[in-house]
Parts: structure tokens; C-alpha cells; sequence
């Protein structure tokens, strides 16, 4: 079997004349998490619904588990956990009532199941809460909890750790990392939250304007991004010349009076400092520092961060 | 199916408006046995009974389980779109069709359970009185049937408010002005002595009910009035086999219209 669970080819999605998702090429791989990275409105939840079927594609298909999506949803959907947008049940039921209404629809017979996916999420079991009294926090966990019931082999989720507390987000996403590295499952996870991709994914989409501008995975990522170095002295300028003089560094490149930076990878730290100290200036700090996955993205979509 | 079923009835759970529905189902037999001034001066159980359930067909199914079906299929189907769980549904997955499906069972449900439930508060009601309940099960499976009439005869407007989309007030208006329109058809000469074939004295679930069920009530003893009106109308009585067949193929025709409208709308949700 192929080792690729979620692909899609040519996958466009047209409302009118806006394209809100154009000519995608999406690779994910088994027992990885893929993490899809994009502002508000760049595509992503467009995007999973057609993953999903929720929405049908304008162009292009889905192939999940190797299969076409299209006239196979009987036997792909089963094998698939979702959490789409907002968190979404009947509220004059409490969290285990509504799970066992969608356990029934999946012929879940063991309401262990049910009881399992409340406790790995931190809710009760049979509360007496109704879903309308829920704060946000604990929809998104029931939300996971549903995703997660009938223990698929993918889940596809969309912004799961929107409106969880610090802690909470902590927990999900040790949870969701200990979903792929213990039981071997495959994660799609969007977010606008570098930080959280940067933490969870193995694997990176940069959508952007409808558009998949980089797909890759993290360790190729961290190659690539740049090192430099930075030095806060008491006169830039000067300090340039001294290591373009000293040490033949020419790429120095000086931000205002005080700030210095070299890309150049040749540097060595302890000599550059010595020489900038023997000849008088002082040097408040100096750092070996790497591009985030922030400054990548800007790169890459040619636009400010997005969190 | 019958997962998808059982699922559509613990979705009602703790919803106000499908019990006030419910307990709608006592307020004619209650009211009748109340406020009607000859329910102490029938001469006999079976006098009792034919009144009664009588009441039950003209009122309580006309005026209160017609409007009663429409404004809780129009909760039933928006409560998807309102609580955003038709996503959840369908990547179980579970078409719209058969979603659809299992809402409009569970309507014929109700209105069967309705008409048991006001037939059955009936047989209380003359049993403390004092009556002997003659003939009364007969007359109790007829309400049933009427109930499923009534169910197939409310298809065209559940059909309406579902393609209409939204505003439970526009289906109340609906709902009530259906209702409204049935109940004078269902009393009305013009309608009701109409041949049977494709007109509205066939089609509307006011006179097609009536002309079915009125057949079985008690005309041992007729008054003047009663004869008259027997003699105008019991040659446009119909049978059970054109009765049902008729409301069998209004309902298919309307399900499947009101399958193919859910299903463009969960598309455009999409």
C-alpha cells in the first residue's frame, strides 16, 4: 500500500468567480502529522471540507488511503475522524448523550469507546451538564472527542486547539502527538498559530491565497532556514569594517548604529568578538540566531506573520 | 434506518416544543369531556364513543396535529443546519436522502402516536364517566389510520417550509394557514362530494380524511339533519385502498422532493 493516505490533484474549489482553493497538490503521509499553515481566508478549511465530501470540488480529486474520495465514501469516511471549524451537537443534550448519537450512527456499539475518547480528553462521563453550558474550551474537547470515538487511522482537524486555555493546549497537543507516535495514526492539523505547527507538525503545507506554496517536511525546513550572527555594539559601522578587515567578512550587514549581522557561516565567534574589543568598541551581545518558522512563511508568502 | 431513527427520537430529548406537541394530543378529549354540554346526556356507550372520537377526527387531527406536524418537522430539519451537525452526520457518512428519511418516519410516528394517545385519552375519560366504551377500538385503528393520512397530507407543506429555508415564524404561518385552508375544505360540500380523481376534494388531507373516516362512524339512528347530509355525501365516500393510495403517492412524491431539497441544501452548506 502506498505510503501517501491524503493526496490530491489539481484540487479547486471556484464559489462564483473567487477561487478559494487553486490547483492543490497535497501529500500526506502515513503516521505523520502534516501541519497546514495559513492566514485567515487562505483556504485551509475549504480545503478539508473537500477532503472530507462536505464540499465538492470545483476541479481536480481526492485520493484518501489510495482510493478516490468520489463513490468510495462508504468504506474511506469510516476509517476517518474529523473536527471541522466550530464544534457542532445538539444543545438540550450533555457531551455523552450527543456522542452517543453519532457512536450509534457508526454502528459503535461498546459505549467503552465513548467513555474512552470523554476520558482522553478530560471530560466526564455521563455529566448531567447539557452542551449548551459548555464553555468554549470543553466544546472543542467534546469536538475531539467525537474525532476521535471510533478510533480512525486519519484525522483531519481544523484548528483544534481554537479556544483552549494554555493548559489545555498543552494537553491536546501532547495528545495528539502521542496519537501519531503511539498508535501510529495519520494527522492533517490546520492552524494560523506558527508556534503550535512549529511544535506539532512533522510535515508543513504554506497555503496562501487558495495557493499551496511549499510543501515539505520540518527537519527539511530547519536546513533550509538561514543562521546568522548578531552582534549590539557601540558602533556598527566601524564593526563592520574591523571583520570585513580583520577576518574577511564582507556580508556584514548593519541596521541602524548598533546592530550588526553576518550570514556568513565561516564566522568564528570568540575571534570576531576579540577584535572588535581590541579595537575599543564594546559589545553589549552577541548571539548565533536561526530564521523562524515565521520568517519563512513572511518569505515565503511575501506578507507579514500571521501570529 | 432504524440507528438513524432511534437517533432522530434522542435528539428530542428535553425539547419543549415536541412535548407541548405531545400533550397536545389530550386537549380536544379533555376539552369535549369538559366544556361540551351533551357529553352528560348521551343515551348510550356507543352514542359516548361516536361523539367522541368524532371530535377527535374533525378537531383534534385537523386543527391541532396538522399544524403540530408542520412546526416540528420544520425544527426537525433546520435543527441540523442550526446546530452545525450535519458536518458530523454527514462524514459518518449518512446521506441527506436517508436523513431526510428518518425525520419524516419519525413524523409519521408522532402523528400515529397522537392520534393513539387522543384516542386512548378518549377511552379514559368515557370509562370514569361511567360508559360502557362500545365499538370504540375500531373507531381508535381508524384515528391511527387517520393519522397516517394526515401525515401524508402535511408532506406538501413540510415540502414548502423546507425549500423555504429558515424562519420557523414563515413555517407557523404556513403551518397554520394550511391548516386553516384544509379544515374549511375538509367541511365544505364543493370539496367533499367531488369525484375521486385529481382535484382538491382528492388530494387535500382535509376532505380526503373526512371522506374516509366519516364512513365509520355510528348512523344507526340518524337524526334529520345527518340523514340529509348522508344522502349528499356517502356516495363520495372512499375506500381504505383509494384513501391510502392516494396519501401513499402524495407522500413519496413530496419525500422525494423534500430529499432533493435537503440534499442541495447540505451541498450549499457545504
Amino acid at each position: 500500500m502506498s505510503d501517501i493516505i491524503i493526496e490530491t490533484r489539481g484540487l479547486t474549489k471556484r464559489y462564483g468567480d473567487q477561487v478559494s482553493v487553486s490547483k492543490l497538490n497535497l501529500h500526506v503521509k502515513k503516521g505523520r502529522i502534516y501541519g497546514l499553515l495559513g492566514r485567515n481566508g487562505a483556504g485551509k478549511t475549504t480545503t478539508m471540507r473537500m477532503l472530507l465530501g462536505l464540499a465538492a470540488p470545483s476541479a481536480g480529486t481526492v485520493h484518501l488511503f489510495g482510493r478516490p474520495l468520489k463513490g468510495g465514501e462508504r468504506e474511506i469516511l469510516p476509517r476517518v475522524g474529523s473536527l471541522i471549524e466550530s464544534p457542532g451537537f445538539y444543545p438540550n443534550l450533555t457531551g455523552t448523550e450527543n456522542l452517543k448519537i453519532f457512536a450509534r450512527l457508526r454502528k459503535l456499539k461498546n459505549e467503552a469507546a465513548i467513555k474512552n475518547a470523554l476520558e482522553l480528553v478530560n471530560l466526564p462521563w455521563r455529566d448531567k451538564k447539557l452542551y449548551s453550558q459548555y464553555s468554549l474550551g470543553m466544546k472543542q474537547r467534546l469536538a475531539i472527542a467525537l474525532a476521535i470515538m471510533h478510533n480512525p487511522e486519519l484525522l483531519i482537524l481544523d484548528e483544534p486547539l481554537n479556544g483552549l486555555d494554555p493548559i489545555g493546549i498543552a494537553e491536546v497537543r501532547e495528545f495528539i502527538r502521542a496519537l501519531c507516535d503511539e498508535s501510529g495514526k495519520t494527522i492533517l492539523i490546520s492552524s494560523h498559530i506558527l508556534s503550535e505547527i512549529a511544535l506539532l507538525a512533522d510535515d508543513i503545507g504554506i497555503i496562501d491565497g487558495g495557493v499551496l506554496l511549499e510543501e515539505e517536511s520540518f527537519s527539511e525546513l530547519e536546513q533550509k532556514n538561514g543562521r546568522y550572527f548578531r552582534f549590539l555594539v557601540s558602533n556598527a559601522p566601524v564593526a563592520a569594517r574591523i571583520l570585513s578587515d580583520g577576518l574577511g567578512i564582507s556580508s556584514a550587514a548593519v541596521n541602524g548604529g548598533h546592530e550588526l549581522t553576518v550570514r556568513d557561516p565561516r564566522l568564528d565567534m570568540g575571534e570576531a568578538i576579540r577584535l572588535l574589543v581590541e579595537a575599543g568598541l564594546t559589545v553589549t551581545d552577541a548571539h548565533l540566531c536561526e530564521d523562524t518558522l515565521e520568517d519563512y512563511f513572511k518569505k515565503i508568502t511575501g506578507g507579514e506573520g500571521i501570529a | 434506518m432504524p440507528d438513524l431513527i432511534l437517533c432522530e427520537f434522542f435528539k428530542l430529548k428535553r425539547k419543549p416544543l415536541f412535548f407541548a406537541a405531545s400533550a397536545a394530543s389530550g386537549l380536544i378529549p379533555l376539552g369535549c369531556a369538559l366544556f361540551l354540554p351533551d357529553f352528560h346526556t348521551f343515551s348510550s356507550g356507543a352514542e359516548a364513543v361516536d361523539s367522541m372520537m368524532s371530535s377527535l377526527f374533525q378537531m383534534s387531527a385537523t386543527l391541532l396535529l396538522m399544524p403540530a406536524l408542520v412546526v416540528l418537522a420544520s425544527n426537525l430539519f433546520f435543527e441540523e443546519h442550526d446546530n452545525d451537525t450535519l458536518k458530523n452526520i454527514v462524514t459518518v457518512p449518512v446521506s441527506m436522502p436517508a436523513l431526510a428519511l428518518a425525520k419524516i418516519f419519525l413524523l409519521l410516528l408522532f402523528s400515529m402516536a397522537f392520534m393513539a394517545a387522543g384516542g386512548l385519552i378518549n377511552l379514559i375519560i368515557l370509562t370514569a364517566a361511567g360508559w360502557e366504551p362500545t365499538g370504540f377500538w375500531r373507531l381508535f385503528f381508524v384515528g391511527i389510520g387517520q393519522g397516517i393520512l394526515m401525515w401524508a397530507g402535511a408532506m406538501p407543506c413540510i415540502f414548502l417550509v423546507v425549500a423555504l429555508n429558515r424562519s420557523y415564524i414563515i413555517s407557523v404561518i404556513i403551518a397554520f394557514f394550511y391548516t386553516a385552508v384544509n379544515y374549511i375544505f375538509g367541511t365544505s360540500d364543493l370539496f367533499i362530494t367531488q369525484p375521486f380523481g385529481l382535484n382538491p376534494g382528492t388530494l387535500l388531507p382535509g376532505s380526503l380524511t373526512f371522506r374516509w373516516y366519516f364512513q365509520y362512524l355510528d348512523f344507526s339512528d340518524p337524526g334529520a339533519e345527518m340523514a340529509r347530509l348522508l344522502e349528499r355525501i356517502s356516495s363520495s365516500f372512499l375506500n381504505a385502498a383509494q384513501a391510502f393510495g392516494t396519501a401513499g403517492m402524495e407522500a413519496f412524491v413530496f419525500f422525494i422532493l423534500i430529499a432533493l431539497v435537503y440534499r442541495r441544501q447540505g451541498r450549499q452548506k457545504g
